[in-house]
């Protein structure tokens, strides 16, 4: 007994010194940053992003497009003098695991600006936490309604996004469609997810506006293995085109039992559909999409980006990486502008200054609801690589 | 309307191949074996690498996975279950043991393939289209839904009159009894595990060439389904399995035809409570000594 109370008491006073130690150690080396005036302190910069769960195919493009922003704006010196030091949290593509990256970034890294996280029904847990704590955050990949602007959870004037939303692409897409392929009547294969049941809405309404009728809405849940009767119901109704508002899985197969049952039909998709994932699909043909970028763009912001991050990681980036460079980008050029980068409302102001800045996506501004403002591309595939519809 | 019975069918063949291994492992041992659907989906990676990797023909890809996934199940009964069994852990322990394997086993096929869904190499798998009319039947589909039939008449003659069938049928009854009256329990357990997880596997192969798409986790929307072919059948019934899987096909399909789309996980659920309702052991449900 009187053992085990010493090994109680030993293990205590160990834990106590780690304790002290842990504490003591920062507060020299910030006293010794702080006389030695001359390197300014590291900017931190949280990305909180789906390394694993569902989403987990967004990476590492995601967080590759940030770390090679950050190294490029760090070498051509910095922000104002300062360097910026990105730390990366996985999101783990559930709400939970983003509220604590958000919290761990915000209460322990004492970060400037937060980008991320990866999927919207992420970001409408984690958001509110930088609301409520006033930290800018930049959403990069959230593409659903309710991410800005006008928020369920309250007031979101502290979130920006530099992913083209659904209500910007869809219509774009429509129109286009529309337009190319005189769409008189479609049938909508949707999924029951948050993503593409906004999806839909916008979809309906976008149609509604070119005069085109949706004979039909058939519904899918996520845990359905055969697409083969959603499309044969589609096609009882002889639509000019199929609308899949899904992600990118199921969308594969809308698109091959398409190509199989009503072959020359096209298939219009949302966001879901922009996937290098359905590249390789042997019907990836049928697509038309509206994209936040393009590859094919001359743009000198989209040509340089595009051989800077082949140099460096040795594969070709895609949509999401010139997001998320973009949103680095787009960050560290309101630092600069706000004088003092760890002054978020300052920030904050500077973000919302954003005007036509030179980025991979093209002329980037942010409106009035802290949106992205942005071209759209509207792509189809070919030779496995999405190029231009029209 | 063939084209949707057609489609049913299909869906149902799937149902039962994946359902009837998941009832093999029930009947005989008892225990819920929740790597099956990853064994489902390891079936079509395996596929895939042999298809990819190792440049073999779908046929002999098909035969690979089936053999590698029977290897796994053994495999997986050694790790999982054996030393449980061992020291007659509740079968609570069994499930959450077999989960674990299930969750490593994922994160190794994401840390090789990705977690995003990918494709076989163009035209590698047999495109054939039928055309009845109108109707659009796809060759894949027929083949996938005649080689489901003879898998499981094929296991219905093995456990009905082949020796390894009586050892099973011994071993479900009782273990101990089976042990004195001399059946090589050891090796009866190794078959169960290897054919339910051999057929398990070859599921996942066909599902992924009907689609031409796999993924880490496309077992998982099957395993609600197999709980429930399995409940409507009788739990552990072979035959009832295979009924119950048809029959959810259709339901689904018949649901998605005459009713709102959003109504038709109901009507399929609805069916599963009716049956629970009227019998509820299931529609072949028996004492354990018969069913298998």
């Amino acid at each position: 007994m009187t053992r085990l109370r010493l090994l109680g008491a030993a293990l205590v006073g160990a834990v106590l010194v780690a304790a002290c130690g842990g504490t003591s150690t920062p507060g020299a080396s910030s006293t010794a940053a702080a006389t030695s005036a001359a390197p300014k302190a590291d900017v931190k910069i949280g990305l909180a992003t789906a390394k694993s769960g569902a989403a987990n195919f967004y990476n590492p493009q995601q967080s590759n497009g940030a770390t090679l922003a950050v190294e490029q704006i760090n070498s051509a010196g910095g922000v104002n003098g300062a360097k910026l030091q990105l730390i990366v949290e996985d999101d783990g593509s559930a709400r939970d695991q983003g509220i604590t990256a958000f919290r761990k970034f915000i209460e322990q890294d004492k970060v400037a600006a937060i980008l991320g996280p990866t999927l919207s029904a992420v970001a409408a847990g984690a958001h509110p936490v930088a609301q409520q704590s006033g930290v800018p955050v930049i959403a990069i990949s959230n593409t659903g309604l309710g991410i800005v602007g006008k928020c369920d959870y309250g007031p979101c004037d502290w979130i920006f996004r530099a992913s083209l939303g659904e209500q910007s692409a869809v219509p774009e897409t429509v129109k286009a469609a529309t337009g190319k392929l005189g769409l008189k009547k479609v049938v909508i294969i949707y999924g029951d997810g948050k993503f593409e049941l906004d999806d839909l809405k916008i979809f309906k309404d976008a149609f509604a506006a070119n005069g085109v009728t949706v004979a039909k809405e058939i519904a899918y849940t996520a845990k359905d293995v055969d697409f083969a009767p959603f499309v044969t119901q589609a096609k009882a109704e002889n639509p000019d085109a199929i609308v899949a508002s899904s992600l990118a899985g199921p969308a594969g197969k809308i698109l091959d039992e398409v190509a199989k049952q009503m072959p020359g039909k096209r298939v219009i998709g949302g966001n879901g559909l922009n996937s290098a994932a359905l590249l390789s699909n042997a019907n990836a043909g049928l697509i038309v999409v509206g994209t936040a970028w393009s590859k094919a763009s001359t743009d000198k912001a989209n040509t340089d980006f595009i051989a800077a991050y082949k140099a460096k990681f040795g594969n070709e980036p895609d949509q999401f990486a010139a997001q998320s460079y973009t949103a680095m980008i787009v960050l560290a050029d309101a630092m600069k502008r706000s004088g003092n980068p760890t002054d978020k409302a300052a920030l904050k102001k500077a973000l919302e200054g954003t005007k036509d800045l030179a980025t991979p996506l093209g002329a980037f501004s942010f409106t009035a609801d802290h949106d992205v403002k942005q071209p759209t591309f509207v792509m189809t595939v070919k030779d496995g690589q999405f190029t231009p519809f029209n | 309307m063939v084209e949707q019975l057609y489609n049913a069918v299909f869906v149902g063949s799937i149902y039962a191949l994946f359902a009837l291994g998941f009832a093999l492992v029930f009947s005989v041992l008892d225990i819920l074996n929740l790597a099956h659907p990853t064994t489902f989906m390891l079936g079509a990676f395996a596929a895939y690498f042999a298809m990819a990797t190792l440049g073999l023909p779908w046929y002999a890809a098909a035969v690979v996975a089936f053999l590698a996934c029977g290897a796994f199940g053994v495999v997986l009964d050694r790790v999982a279950f054996a030393p449980l069994r061992r020291r007659s852990a509740p079968a609570l322990s069994a499930m959450i043991s077999s989960l674990a394997v299930s969750l490593i086993v994922v994160r190794l096929v994401e840390l090789r393939y990705g977690g995003d869904f990918i494709t076989f190499p163009a035209g590698v798998v047999p495109s054939l289209v039928l055309r009845l009319g109108d109707a659009v039947l796809e060759g894949i589909r027929l083949g996938i839904i005649v080689l489901s039939i003879v898998l499981m008449l094929g296991l219905t003659y093995v456990v009905r009159r082949t020796q390894l069938g009586r050892d099973l049928r011994a071993l479900a009854e009782n273990p101990r009894a089976a042990r004195i009256l001399g059946v090589d329990v050891d090796r009866a357990i190794a078959a169960t595990f290897f054919v339910s997880s051999a057929l398990g596997g070859l599921a996942g192969v066909l599902l992924a060439f009907a689609y031409n798409t796999l993924d880490s986790k496309m077992g998982l929307p099957l395993e609600l389904r197999a709980f429930t072919v399995m409940v409507v059948g009788g739990m552990g019934s072979l035959p009832g399995a295979v009924i119950g899987a048809y029959i959810l096909g259709l339901g689904e399909v018949a649901s998605l035809v005459y009713l709102p789309t959003e109504l038709r996980d109901a009507f399929a659920f609805g069916l599963l409570f009716l049956v629970l309702v009227v019998r509820p052991t299931g529609l072949l449900g028996q004492r354990s000594a018969d069913r298998v």
